[in-house]
């Protein structure tokens, strides 16, 4: 009795523990975001211009070097899906197969792969480069020289994430279409037309708001998260990796959940479940 | 006397009598200039700072000595509002630090100048970039255009002997000496009204040391600059000629004995 009252006692423990841990971090990370968007209202034309012109080297960074990669996984995920569609559905559901590529692509996979992309090749560039200045006091000089860090820092590429996955996502599903086309070219070139306006008919404007809602959000979290990991960084070099991999894996988990939610909340309650 | 002849032998104990003779200058300069109103700071519970009152009226200088590990820097980078304290305020020509932005601290007329140990340069600038950002970021406040700007950075960098090969490299490309003497043109360049120096002269080369000394006197000599040093060169302090306290147990003392400093003989001078 007296040994199970002391594992409940130690449960009830880690319990409160981690509570309190997650309020921390969820606190931190709401004072980090007010913070980039308090600093980036505050008046200076010298320091408006300086920013603006990072956070236009930050979406180049972001999202034109990200392209080569991108057009890799969406081709070849294209194909694959248009493979697996046809396993399926045969030749008599052609129109079907092209639908279903389009709509899988447009609503779910390209927002949420492009997120994941984004979120390992920039987010560990955002989280390790911001560790580096921490642990190199480049921040606090910057802070001595009258630069406010979440300005400098963290708003830029806040706002690169968040305009660059958007693009992205379009890049993306053009390219995973175009995949798919491919694929299917090769299977039975016969089949492109038919397939075609099944894909043309997959496309609905009600998902334009749907991924717009998506695609900003993730970018957003992929920015806000890393920038965050790392400010988290103290004085130690060894801690930069540590917080990269924490700012990579968080952003990745804090995506599927907000893609899952938007999903479900944009067609459970905003559509009633009635588009097909 | 020059600041480029050797200093005379000063008599260590005597730091107090020396800051003395200086203040006749103070006490006609009866401005606020650098308040530490009952400031705490703690790293995790280890106290560095206890309940810290300090004043350095506007234009006067001192310097700050104590054991390594004392907690010198941390009340440089909580003085110079780096830092924000447990509790307290940190105040600049009156104006508390706690509730300003960096850039609102510029647009009040409080330009800092800060040289770390390390240098904290940026490292994806090169020499040039790293001191006109500020003068850049902040060239509306300070009236400034693109001329005036790098007529500015450049300028800073040649008071600081930088030479002008090294103004496109990056950081990483420059000895150790040169980044402390781009560090401190970095710090210049603002023409700051507040300036704080952690360990000037810890592992650098005669020629550098004595350009940096050279460049310290001139800002403790300065009306409009409010100096603060972290050093234990007793070089240095002789050199400076200025107040001097001791950091120990999170309270800041007048230097009153030998105690403070390290043993005489583990420092070179410069030149020798």
């Amino acid at each position: 009795m007296a040994d199970q009252g002391k594992a409940g006692e130690s449960l009830l423990t880690g319990l409160g523990s981690s509570a309190l841990h997650a309020y921390r971090v969820a606190g931190a990370l709401l004072l980090t975001l007010i913070a980039a968007y308090r600093s980036s209202s505050a008046p200076g034309i010298g320091a408006r211009e300086v920013c603006r012109a990072l956070t236009v080297r930050q979406i180049f960074y972001t999202s034109f070097q990200a392209l080569s990669m991108i057009s890799v996984v969406a081709l070849f995920v294209g194909a694959t899906l248009t493979a697996q569609s046809e396993i399926l559905g045969g030749p008599l559901q052609r129109e079907t197969t092209g639908r279903v590529l389009v709509t899988v692509v447009v609503r779910e996979l390209a927002p949420l792969i492009t997120a994941i992309i984004v979120a390992g090749r920039s987010g560990t560039a955002i989280a390790t480069e911001i560790g580096v200045m921490r642990v190199n006091s480049e921040i606090l000089a910057l802070a001595s020289l009258g630069i406010d860090p979440p300005r400098f820092i963290v708003w830029p590429r806040l706002v690169s994430t968040t305009v660059s996955v958007p693009l992205l996502t379009i890049y993306f599903s053009t390219m995973a279409v175009l995949g798919g086309f491919i694929a299917l070219f090769f299977i039975d070139s016969h089949a492109v037309a038919e397939w075609r306006s099944g894909a043309v008919l997959g496309l609905s404007v009600i998902d334009l708001p749907l991924v717009l809602v998506k695609t900003l959000g993730l970018g957003a979290l992929v920015g806000w998260v890393c920038s965050y990991y790392g400010f988290e960084v103290g004085s130690s070099p060894t801690e930069v990796p540590q917080k990269a991999s924490k700012a990579v894996v968080q952003s990745l988990i804090a995506c599927i959940i907000y893609n899952a939610v938007i999903t479900m909340a944009f067609y459970g309650l905003l559509v009633g479940g009635r588009l097909q | 006397m020059s600041d480029n002849e050797a200093p005379p032998p000063v008599d260590l104990l005597r730091v107090d009598a020396i800051a003395g003779a200086r203040l006749p200058r103070r006490e006609r300069d009866r401005e606020p200039g650098l308040t530490l109103d009952r400031v705490d700071f703690d790293y995790q519970g280890h106290v560095i700072l206890a309940g810290m009152d300090f004043e350095l009226e506007r234009g006067a200088s001192a310097v700050v000595t104590g054991q390594n590990g004392c907690g010198k820097s941390t009340l440089l980078y909580v003085a110079a509002g780096l830092l924000p304290p447990r509790r307290g305020t940190v105040l600049h020509a009156g104006n508390p630090l706690g509730a300003l932005f960096p850039s609102a601290r510029v647009q009040r007329g409080i330009r800092v100048g800060f040289v770390f140990q390390e240098g904290g340069l940026l490292a994806n600038l090169d020499a040039l970039s790293n001191v006109s950002l500020a003068l850049r970021y902040h060239y509306d406040v300070l009236a400034l255009d693109e001329t005036s700007l790098m007529a500015q950075a450049e300028a800073a960098l040649e008071t600081a002997q930088v030479s002008r090969t090294d103004w496109h490299r990056q950081p990483a490309h420059l000895s150790f000496g040169i980044r402390k003497r781009l560090a401190l043109a970095r710090a210049l360049a603002i023409k700051p009204n507040f300036f704080f120096f952690d360990d000037p002269d810890v592992g650098l080369d005669p020629r550098t040391a004595q350009v940096t000394h050279q460049i310290l006197c001139q800002l403790r000599d300065d009306p409009e600059v409010t100096l603060f040093v972290a050093t234990n060169r007793p070089q240095l302090i002789e050199r400076l000629e200025v107040p001097g306290y001791r950091l120990s147990a999170g309270q800041l003392s007048s230097h009153s004995g030998k105690s403070s400093l390290p043993p005489s003989g583990s420092f070179t001078r410069p030149g020798a």
